[in-house]
């Protein structure tokens, strides 16, 4: 049964879009009067995904925003709704239970095909120096491209995987956060009380996912039954909590990061248990904390911009086939790094190389993964007519599985106001690898976009 | 009296016989006309406002709403300086909240910093442009036209001077600017340029900039230039681009100049936060 949104979620997502759409309706009243401190700006997107094995969505995304900022104020107020409307309704199909978001950053669901979400309500003001943020939000670090890294502090909506912009697949969360200038540095802290984790797609989703790397390999034969997880409930002990410290120095922009939280990674814990008809495999995902310290640096070198990343995290759980492994997981410290190179040695063009590789600190006998794992991403880009024509190509590659995805493509402004787009998402290898489990769903993408 | 009258007659004739030559072993070198720009006033800080219109060659118009704010700083050893520039996008809507900033090191060897804030990322980039005669953020200048604002750096070129013209009514110097050297030509992506500067209040109003391969590549000019807080200051610029038919109108309005600027606006994380008010 889908739970609801609690009332405040509700009234707070309801008050959002209806102070947007009024602005957004009435521009004549946003020019002034009792609407002079106010903006209003509205997003609307169609897109259709046609995947080789029927279509995926026709989904129209509306996103009304305002900002509320009183003359002469040093604090203001924006907001971001967002409402989606899917025709096919195979993405997420039904009414899945939102288990893994808290109440308060539900999304509202009107039907099968339907769902209105609160994307931000941010109440931001200049303390002196310093400077607050609070509210829902999206808090992004680190320097890496298409794959992350350090940037983990809002969980991710994996209904189309790691397709769409990060903007659009991050849940944002209610938080705070505070940056305090300290001399030539900037140290930031954030406080998450808001449990909501990452939202993985049902079984039967285009982009479910089925990698043993992800979701272990029960012994064939056997019964599985997977109850729901079991969510951190402490407000103070349960929530995430950080600093990031960053600067400018010799011409390097350098931060470090340490991050206590709640890893939004499910632990798939399994265990044998004797079921009516006979033995059956349980799985009883839980969430698990985790401490990860980080470090970002970059620099331009004429037309070459280095980026790095590199975290360090204490516990990470991954699935094992190893039969002594209690409840089929094991653990371990885990370090991770990425390396971006940017070229902007063609005129209009950028060229990114990235290499990406996870190192498992601890040995662990039957894991679905090899202890360093290695992803290359590579951008090519190139801009035409006064960058009235995008045209780009993404490849991610994964050495170790040998698979990838590959994704073209052609985005043109038709006016100001209009921009439409085309590509296709490729996926290839073997299944058992984080991109090859969607060698079935390879798509072709076509959409539209209007501002007001 | 038929005397005197005869030598005015003969003055005024040798006046008018000589007169060309004598003014024009009168004009400024170029290299003067150049530090005579480069000394006008351009305030400290400034704000303004600026509409670009990018017209492409069938007269299609796109436009971009955006607040620039500049200010100049003293280096970190205490040299003249930097110039500090962040340019906010305030429309339309799908490229609204894109922002740049840049830190140029104007008497020093050091590269310039670039950032770029990409909304869609909500993350703020270094790009890297050695090449400064690079297209700005899809507008007909250059990054380089950018940095310079009103101003030319001195050491890219050799100036000579070529005589008078008028622009816009305008008495102007006209001053052949040509790079140091091939280098120099290739990071601008000009192989000449040919200023008309005016010689009351040594600004440029127009420049017609030549390509590596000595083609007419592109013509900026500047008009409606006003005072504002006693600074000269062009209220409107068209930069055209001959090769591609190309052009771009800038409209500066709002334009004010010693206006409080803090540290805190020219950097990375105040690209994400927006303009302030």
């Amino acid at each position: 049964m889908p739970r609801s949104p609690t009332l405040v979620q509700s009234a707070l997502c309801a008050v959002s879009l209806a102070v947007a759409w009024s602005g957004i309706a009435s521009p004549a009243a946003a020019a002034g009067g009792a609407f002079a401190d106010w903006t209003f700006h509205a997003m609307a997107r169609l897109e259709w995904a046609r995947g080789v094995s029927g279509d995926q969505k026709l989904e129209v995304v509306a996103e009304p925003s305002f900002a509320w900022r009183p003359k002469g104020a040093r604090w203001w107020l924006h907001g971001v709704g967002r409402l989606r409307v899917d025709g096919f309704d195979r993405m997420e199909p039904g009414q899945p239970p939102p288990v893994e978001r808290s109440s308060l950053s539900r999304q509202w669901q009107l039907g099968d095909r339907a769902d209105l979400e609160l994307r931000e309500l941010v109440f931001e003001a200049a303390v002196g120096p310093a400077y607050l943020r609070l509210g829902k939000q999206q808090i992004v670090w680190g320097e890496a491209d298409g794959l992350k890294l350090l940037d983990v502090v809002n969980p991710q909506d994996f209904r189309e995987f790691i397709l769409p912009d990060f903007d659009e697949s991050r849940i944002p969360l209610w938080a705070i956060q505070f940056e305090v200038p300290v001399g030539p540095i900037v140290a930031e802290f954030v406080w998450l009380p808001d449990p909501t984790f990452h939202d993985l797609p049902e079984p039967g989703s285009p982009f479910a996912f089925t990698s043993e790397r992800l979701v272990g390999r029960p012994p064939a034969g056997l019964p599985v039954r997977i109850d729901p997880p079991d969510r951190p409930r402490r407000l103070l002990r349960d929530s995430d909590a950080g600093v990031r410290i960053s600067g400018q120095f010799g011409g390097w922009d350098l931060g470090v990061a340490y991050f206590f939280h709640t890893d939004d990674t499910p632990v798939p814990a399994a265990r044998l248990e004797a079921g009516p008809a006979g033995p059956l495999l349980r799985v009883s995902p839980r969430y698990e904390r985790d401490h990860l310290v980080g470090a970002t640096a970059s620099n331009a070198f004429g037309d070459l911009v280095v980026r790095s990343e590199i975290a360090w995290r204490s516990d990470r759980f991954l699935p094992t086939g190893d039969p002594a492994a209690r409840e089929g997981v094991t653990r371990t410290p885990e370090l991770g790094y990425v390396l971006g190179l940017d070229w902007f040695g063609f005129t209009d063009s950028l060229v990114s190389l990235q290499v990406f590789q996870s190192w498992l600190l601890e040995d662990g006998p039957g894991r679905f993964r090899d202890t360093l794992d290695t992803n290359l991403t590579l951008l090519v880009r190139r801009e035409f007519w006064n960058e009235r024509l995008r045209v780009e190509a993404i490849w991610i590659h994964n050495l170790n599985d040998g698979d990838g995805v590959l994704r073209p493509k052609v985005r043109y402004e038709l006016r100001d106001d209009w921009t439409v787009w085309a590509g296709i998402d490729v996926f290839y290898g073997r299944s058992r690898g984080l991109f090859g489990q969607f060698d079935h769903s390879d798509r072709l993408l076509v959409g539209l976009e209007w501002g007001i | 009296m038929d005397r005197l009258a005869g030598r005015a007659i003969a003055l005024a004739a040798l006046l008018t016989l000589w007169g060309p030559a004598a003014a024009a072993q009168q004009l400024p070198t170029g290299r003067e006309i150049a530090q005579r720009i480069n000394a006008r006033d351009e305030g400290v800080t400034a704000r303004r406002h600026v509409t670009m219109e990018l017209v492409d060659r069938s007269g299609y118009t796109r436009t971009r709403e955006t607040v620039l704010f500049r200010r100049y700083a003293k280096g970190a050893d205490g040299s003249a300086g930097e110039k500090w520039i962040a340019l906010f996008y305030l429309g339309p809507p799908t490229i609204k909240d894109t922002a740049f900033l840049t830190h140029d090191y104007l008497e020093s060897k050091r590269q310039d910093e670039q950032w770029l804030y990409l909304p869609a990322l909500r993350r703020t980039r270094r790009i890297g442009l050695r090449d400064r005669g690079k297209s700005f953020l899809g507008t007909d200048l250059s990054f380089d036209d950018v940095r310079n604002e009103t101003k030319v750096t001195i050491s890219d070129y050799t100036w000579k001077t070529l005589g008078t013209s008028e622009v816009d009514g305008h008495p102007c110097l006209t001053v052949e600017a040509t790079p140091v050297d091939a280098e120099t030509a290739r990071l601008l992506g000009y192989s000449r340029v040919e200023f008309a500067v005016d010689r009351e209040i040594w600004i440029v109003r127009k420049a017609e900039y030549e390509d590596l391969g000595g083609r007419h590549l592109k013509t900026s000019h500047q008009r409606d230039i006003r005072q504002i807080d006693g600074i000269w200051t062009p209220h409107a610029v068209t930069v055209t681009n001959h090769r591609t038919g190309h052009s771009t109108r800038f409209a500066y309005s709002e334009i004010a100049y010693g206006v409080s600027l803090p540290d805190d606006l020219f950097t990375e994380r105040a690209l994400r936060r927006g303009p302030p008010e």
